[in-house]
């Protein structure tokens, strides 16, 4: 394997060919964020959290999916990235419902999680919310997409890893939905036992039926914070 | 300067009904003396020295593309002819593919012995389900022995603008939903079905023959330093001559508004489509060129009784209804800015709604996954700079 | 490569020339024939401006409303068209003769305002012109 040098932060850092800006980041201890992306996973490059400045492009380039090449030179937390990510959080808040503080998942959701960490507050802008009734009929799955920023983990590990391909992404530009079937409240034999998508989603949309007086479950995410 | 025709030669001279009245024009000349006189190397050399650049919007240079898609391995590779045109207002492909269908057809064989394709497909926008004289066109030239060696297959879109950018066109040639697709790898190494690929514009595929049978020298002379040849215009809106008009590169936007489409009281010129820029009437002598304004050549042009809020809004909620979705600041952002620009045109703008604007444009700029969501804030911030008082006029006072 | 993704589209655009929309049983037959699951044939119709999962008129009229077409009041002829068949944009007539649609830019702005009706396009459109466009209809 060939060896590349890329700076990233003004530190030399050596990775191999076909890897990843993201990975050589992580590797070395790096915190980019990301939302779309999980190693598990084959990247899509949707959400644009993890995106990085690269000094000669023109603009900023997702660091999950573009490869490194030699001599580049990286910057991940640059005021200029730091700008865009911030916007694009408020871009998800702002068409999210505000019901955290009564959301299931309120305390493991990964865009909380970013938001907060990157101090983002209330959204300085308006837009319409995605309202979809919960889907509830399913014995294994809840489905809420209101809350859902069609990152496609569900779409992807259904398909890639559980092999089912349940999920499609239908309909185009802010009308996109992640749909079953012929858009039809999720409700499916095969997803018995399986519990893959609910744990790729990283938000409120994807979860298990909670029984009566069962804790909550999965590690809480706002311990340190 | 006066239009010069290089695209458009033969289109009002020959039959595009039929092929002996183009073999009369030179026609697949080109393509003989290519596979005849010179290596495929020798091909993609000479497109190289012309200095032609893409003309569907990106300005690509056509010869390194074709270099690269030459030299990388595959055992299949494809030849593709954009014709998508979803640009609002362009027309430019439509009425060439209606009058000189020979000479692009000529174009792609010529790409396909150069790049080491067998297969080529021109990719139809499904609003153009009316040429059927295409399909008779790929015939006739089958007939007369000219496609031996490459094939062409015409493939329909089905309603969708962001079908247009390259790799979203693969994946709808490929039948699936037309999303665009991270770039690297770019399509000369993976393109459709992951090959190596070319995709070119139909106009920059018209240039191809006359630049094998002059040489590149001669296409060389003609232009600006940085932008070779002629450009084909799309020319709409408040002028008494609309319609196609070819110019040499780096002629003044004035001469083809005012001089040839004959415009009066122009207030402002959109150049390059819903995500094209705004030249407000002071700039009208700026070059049409690559190194200033361009795009696919689409010249929508406002008279001083138009709106600059309307025209902007209007573009934006084209770009929102068109884009595919996939990436987030594009999907909530074009969302975000029609909400913010529908209230200013009902005179309800808030104080803090142009540096949100602002901010939500150079994020969708520096972030989004394709060409739609990177350029559909540039007439927002194009009317920012040129035309703020007309924003601020429109903030609520209370 | 996954053939039968291949053909997709090609089969959608093919089922809804022959029938006009694409019907649930269309969809799942297609489902079956190709190997692929319905949502994700679903997710190709719908993202598809000229593809309809609901039933269609015989006559799709597509209004272009872009900005050229805007500039050359296409709001007149839209207007026209609405009385003339009586129904709205996003609508069908009772008797499924017509379908009323705004597009996006069809590539006509030279004769603007223009519109297609099914697959031919009608330009330098003027409401006098309309009702007889629209009686050649069958
Ligand atoms: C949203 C979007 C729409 C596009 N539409 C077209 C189109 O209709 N026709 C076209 O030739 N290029 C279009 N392009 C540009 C193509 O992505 C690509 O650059 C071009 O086909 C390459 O050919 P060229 O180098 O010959 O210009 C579009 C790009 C974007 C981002
Ligand atoms: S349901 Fe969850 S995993 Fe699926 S796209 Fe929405 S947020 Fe992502
Ligand atoms: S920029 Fe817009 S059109 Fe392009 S990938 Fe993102 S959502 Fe799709
Ligand atoms: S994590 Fe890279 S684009 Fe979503």
């Amino acid at each position: 394997m060939d060896e590349i040098i890329v700076t990233i932060n003004g530190s030399q850092l050596r990775g191999s060919e076909g890897m990843t800006i993201l990975e050589v980041a992580q590797e070395n201890g790096i915190d980019i964020p990301t939302l779309c992306y999980k190693t598990e996973l084959k990247p899509i490059g949707a959400c644009r959290i993890c995106v990085v400045e690269v000094e000669g492009s023109r603009t900023l380039v997702g660091s999950c999916h573009t490869p490194i090449a030699q001599g580049m030179v990286i910057h991940t937390h640059s005021p200029k990235v730091l700008e865009t990510r911030k916007t694009i959080v408020e871009l998800l808040l702002a068409s999210h419902p505000d019901s955290c503080i009564i959301c299931d998942k309120g305390n493991m959701c990964e865009l909380r999680k970013i938001a907060a960490d990157m101090e983002v507050a209330l959204p300085p802008f308006k837009v319409r919310k995605r309202y979809y009734p919960i889907e509830d009929t399913s014995p294994y799955i809840v489905r809420d997409l209101s809350k859902c920023i069609l990152c496609r983990r569900c779409v992807r590990s259904c398909s890639e890893i559980a092999e089912k391909n349940v999920f499609a992404v239908a309909y185009r530009g802010f009308k996109s939905k992640v749909v079953v079937d012929f858009d039809e409240p999720i409700d499916k034999e095969v997803c018995r036992d399986c519990d893959v998508c609910t744990r790729f989603c990283p938000t409120g949309a994807l979860s298990k039926p909670r029984e009566v007086g069962e804790e909550k479950k999965g590690e809480a995410l706002f311990i340190s914070g | 300067m006066p239009q010069k025709l290089i695209v458009l030669r033969n289109c009002g001279v020959i039959n595009p009904k039929d092929i002996t009245t183009y073999l009369d024009r030179d026609g697949f000349k080109a393509f003989k003396k290519a596979i005849d006189e010179l290596t495929c190397e020798q091909v993609t050399e000479e497109i190289k020295a012309s200095g032609l650049r893409g003309r569907g919007g990106a300005g690509f240079p056509c010869g390194l593309k074709w270099d690269l898609a030459r030299k990388a391995q595959g055992d299949e590779k494809y030849v593709i002819c954009n014709a998508d045109e979803g640009e609002v207002g362009t027309f430019k492909d439509r009425y060439i593919l209606e009058r000189d269908p020979f000479t692009l057809i000529e174009a792609m064989a010529i790409a396909g012995y150069a790049i080491g394709a067998k297969k080529g497909y021109i990719y139809l926008r499904a609003e153009y389900h009316h040429l059927d004289l295409l399909t008779d066109a790929i015939k006739q030239t089958r007939e007369k022995g000219f496609l031996e060696h490459f094939d062409i297959n015409i493939r329909e879109g089905a309603g969708s603008y962001v079908c247009g950018e390259e790799t979203a066109l693969m994946d709808s040639i490929e039948g699936k939903r037309g999303e665009a697709r991270y770039k690297p790898p770019f399509p000369p190494s993976r393109g459709l079905w992951e090959k190596p690929t070319i995709i070119n514009n139909v106009e920059t595929l018209m240039n191809i023959p006359q630049i094998i049978l002059n040489g590149a020298h001669w296409f060389n002379q003609i232009g600006t330093d940085q932008s070779k040849g002629t450009k084909v215009f799309s020319v709409s809106g408040d002028v008494k001559k609309p319609g196609v008009y070819e110019l040499e590169l780096g002629s003044r936007l004035k001469e083809l508004v005012e001089d040839l489409a004959l415009a009066e009281k122009v207030k402002m010129v959109q150049v390059g489509g819903a995500t094209g820029k705004i030249i407000p009437y002071e700039m009208i002598d700026t070059p049409l060129a690559f190194e200033s304004i361009l795009g696919a050549g689409a010249v929508t042009v406002f008279d001083e009784t138009r709106d600059i809020v309307d025209v902007v809004y209007r573009s934006m909620e084209f770009l929102a209804e068109e884009s595919c979705g996939k990436c987030a600041p594009c999907r909530e952002g074009t969302e975000v800015i029609v909400e913010i620009l529908e209230r200013f045109c009902r005179g309800e703008g808030l104080e803090e709604d142009i540096e949100v604007l602002q901010r939500l444009a150079s994020a969708m700029m520096l972030s989004s996954l394709c060409g739609l969501g990177q350029a559909a804030p540039i007439p927002v911030i194009d009317s920012l700079q040129y035309f703020r008082s007309a924003y601020e006029n429109r903030i609520q006072k209370n | 490569m996954n053939n039968g993704q291949e053909e997709l589209l090609l089969l959608l655009q093919k089922a809804q020339n022959e029938f006009g929309y694409l019907s649930e049983e269309s969809v799942a037959e297609l489902a079956k024939s190709l190997a692929l699951p319905i949502s994700d044939i679903y997710g190709v119709a719908t993202f598809y401006s000229f593809l309809s999962t609901k039933p269609l008129g015989r006559n799709v009229i597509r209004i272009c409303k872009s900005m050229p077409c805007y500039l050359k009041n296409c709001q007149i002829i839209i207007d026209t068209v609405e009385k003339e068949i009586g129904i709205k944009p996003g609508e069908t007539t009772p008797d499924g003769k017509f379908s009323f649609q705004l597009t996006n830019c069809i590539g006509a702005c030279d004769k603007a305002p223009a519109m297609m009706i099914n697959s031919d396009v009608y330009d330098d459109l003027t409401p006098g012109k309309i009702s007889e466009i629209l009686k050649a209809c069958k």
